[in-house]
């Protein structure tokens, strides 16, 4: 039962609101999971090396480095992160971006449809 | 004012970012490149405290203001402002080919119109789908003007003595530019705005 085993996510956002609702949301689905936030890219670097997730979500617009180039500097040192881009911007360049990190872009706002296509990707990118 | 609180500005900046992102999606698809909108601040502010800086309406040239009125739980008055050398240079990008500056002065309230039309329903699509309620809106118009008159047009309606600044940062094809799009609001539109949020917001509470 793989679905109900205890997985730890680290959300990666500026916005506070964003990271409540991505909270609540997988919460909702996923009760048992651990959850640790980071409010930009070299914060998540510094965390994932000290505390290495299962899965993550990365917002692209924050202050300090793109979330793709923290993505890619995760996935680097520890390839079997699953990261899932989570981003207003949803532009053919990052779709492409994600990709080549062997990752996905899913579009905001954070819903229930939105998680669920995050919780898709990481259960099947197990 | 002091009903405003980070959470509010947060959610606010939050959605207007989503707005920027489906504009800038339109964008690309116009101009056949990638497109950066961001939105880095929104501020709230009496509009009797508006000077020329707020609105980094400090150049000494004419700005090209595209308006629109929405309407629905809420009544605003949206003005889209870049300086005119910038609305020129954005229209060149928009039109992709080496024309003249006379040229391009032809399409310039047209051309203006639409990246209003995008970057204002964009934003406002977005909140109305968040906050889950229904705008209205106006054909846009297009307008250039001085600092002075902008500041003298935001200012003399005293049923709207509130302002919502968004700082806008638009990058075509590498090519920066800044502006602003500003909201006014009365105070009845204000207080709603505030409910909706606080709707919005709560519901996220009780779901944790």
């Amino acid at each position: 039962m793989p679905d109900s085993s205890i997985k730890k996510l680290l959300i990666v956002d500026d916005s506070k609101v964003s990271r409540i609702l991505i909270r609540t949301h997988i919460l909702a689905q996923r009760p048992e999971w651990l959850i640790t936030e980071a409010t930009c890219g070299e914060d998540a670097i510094a965390l994932v090396n000290t505390d290495p997730p299962d899965y993550c979500t990365m917002d692209i617009n924050m202050p300090g480095i793109q979330g793709t180039d923290a993505a890619a500097q995760i996935l680097l040192n520890h390839p079997s992160i699953k990261i899932v881009i989570f981003s207003a911007n949803i532009q053919e360049t990052h779709q492409a971006r994600a990709h080549s990190l062997g990752s996905i872009l899913v579009a905001k706002p954070v819903t229930e449809k939105s998680i669920a296509l995050t919780l898709d990707y990481f259960k099947n990118a197990q | 004012m002091r009903q405003f609180s980070e959470l509010h500005l947060d959610a606010l900046t939050e959605i207007f970012s989503i707005g920027a992102g489906r504009a800038a999606l339109s964008l690309s698809e116009i101009v056949g490149d990638e497109v950066r909108i961001s939105v880095p601040s929104v501020q709230i502010i009496n509009a009797e405290d508006i000077n020329p800086v707020t609105l980094s309406l400090t150049d000494t040239g004419r700005f090209g203001a595209v308006s629109q009125h929405f309407s629905g739980p809420f009544n605003a008055e949206a003005l889209l402002l870049f300086t005119e050398d910038q609305a020129l240079k954005i229209i060149s990008d928009m039109m992709g080919s080496q024309m003249s500056n006379e040229e391009l002065a032809e399409f310039e309230h047209e051309a203006m119109c639409e990246l209003g039309n995008i970057i204002l329903n964009a934003c406002l699509s977005s909140m109305a789908d968040i906050l889950n309620f229904v705008l209205e809106s106006s054909l846009p118009d297009y307008t250039v003007a001085s600092a002075e008159e902008i500041l003298h047009r935001l200012k003399k309606d005293s049923s709207q003595p509130y302002v919502l600044v968004l700082h806008i940062d638009l990058a075509i094809e590498k090519r920066h530019t800044a502006g602003n799009l500003v909201f006014l609001l009365s105070t009845s539109s204000l207080t709603n705005l505030v409910t909706h949020l606080d709707q919005f917001l709560g519901n996220i509470h009780e779901q944790n």
